[in-house]
């Protein structure tokens, strides 16, 4: 009984609700935000139907390197990408390709990576 | 078809092809047509029972009820897992084929072991758990378990649960991973969870919240379209991830 126990208590599944719950935040933010987003920044913006000065350089850099732009790039860049990296790592175990060991490790490490990076120009440009 | 339109009237001829497979004889499954008279109201387990008893009498298959609540007679029906008692000839046309549920190893043509699933079930502790130290027929037992209509509906629909294991034959990611606990077993983990007589939902939680537990499903949704019962089981098991991500946190802080 005692041995069982540990046997299930070792196979605990510690990390799985942590990627659950990015992967949940994540869709929420893909299915949200970044329809507005693209409408905005790859529809509206270069068909000209924005004021020209709406997202001049020096108003999109007051806009992004400030709190509510370390935010944003956290809802529509960082989220999706951990959603995108749990559905990848899922679909490679369906398809039966590599192993999910390895795949937990590149695709979250990636989505951590890019996430790093892409708050870091926030912080960098908020520094500067 | 509607009801009003169904009639045991017209007899038609209709075409069956069974998966068979005897390891006595043969070492590979075939497969072998049949032609049988059907009406309206033939089911497939009614043309199984026309084939053993007056076509074929080496034809095995399970069945007991006929009516949908022994979940015995489950097969694959053109690919879709079905019971036979609840599928009825008149909805096909064309090609029946009819193969042993998906996922399970086949000990005789339509017949499959299903020890796995029922150890999945027995893992999750499918029964009331009680910690109340008061022994039977003790004078200080406590008055029977009272439960509310709310109480009840809380847990209501998942208790529809008749173990015929389609869920099991639908599901992707069981077939990849027979270890995994399956949309039943974690269903009723869940059912018992939400029982106000229950107290074992701890005990639970540590089978649940492994990689083969609630983890390992992608929720494909597939199991919830072939329940016969609508029990929902996709549901179950999502509302399993959620209570599996509470256990974790409380864990967390509780260390």
């Amino acid at each position: 009984m005692s041995i069982s126990k540990h046997a299930t208590q070792h196979k605990q599944a510690f990390d799985e609700p942590l990627w659950w719950g990015l992967f949940s935040a994540g869709g929420i933010c893909f299915a949200v935000f970044l329809p507005a987003v693209i409408l905005f920044i790859a529809v509206l913006l270069p068909l000209g139907l924005l004021p020209a000065e709406a997202l001049s350089y020096e108003r999109a850099s007051t806009l992004l390197f400030s709190v509510p732009g370390f935010l944003f790039v956290g809802a529509v860049v960082c989220l999706p990408l951990f959603h995108a990296a749990h559905r990848l790592r899922h679909g490679m175990f369906d398809i039966s390709v590599g192993n999910d060991a390895l795949n937990k490790k590149l695709m979250y490490g990636g989505a951590a990576l890019l996430s790093i990076v892409a708050l870091g120009i926030v912080v960098t440009g908020f520094l500067r | 078809m509607s009801t009003d339109q169904i009639t045991t009237k017209q007899i038609t001829t209709k075409h069956i092809s069974v998966k068979r497979y005897l390891p006595d004889s043969s070492a590979e499954p075939y497969w072998q047509a049949y032609d049988l008279p059907v009406d309206d109201s033939t089911s497939l387990l009614d043309a199984l029972n026309h084939i053993k008893e007056e076509l074929d009498s080496t034809l095995s298959y399970r069945w007991s009820c006929r009516m949908a609540i022994c979940g015995s007679c489950g097969v694959m029906v053109n690919g879709i897992p079905k019971l036979g008692c609840k599928t009825f000839l008149r909805d096909y046309e064309g090609e029946i084929r009819i193969e042993p549920l998906s996922h399970f190893p086949v000990q005789r043509d339509l017949v499959v072991d299903m020890e796995i699933f029922l150890e999945h079930l027995a893992a999750v502790k499918p029964y009331l758990i009680d910690d109340n130290p008061v022994k039977p027929y003790d004078p200080q037992a406590p008055e029977t378990y009272q439960q509310s209509p709310e109480q009840l509906a809380r847990y209501k629909q998942f208790a529809n649960c008749i173990n015929c294991g389609l869920c099991y034959s639908a599901c992707p990611q069981f077939g990849l991973n027979p270890e995994f606990l399956g949309p039943a077993a974690l269903t009723l983990a869940h059912r018992y969870n939400l029982d106000s007589r229950d107290h074992g939902k701890k005990q639970r939680m540590a089978e649940l919240n492994r990689h083969d537990g609630v983890w390992s499903c992608t929720f494909v949704g597939f199991c919830s379209k072939v329940c016969p019962k609508h029990v929902d089981p996709a549901a179950a098991v999502n509302q399993g991830k959620v209570e599996a991500a509470k256990h974790t946190l409380i864990a967390l802080f509780k260390g």
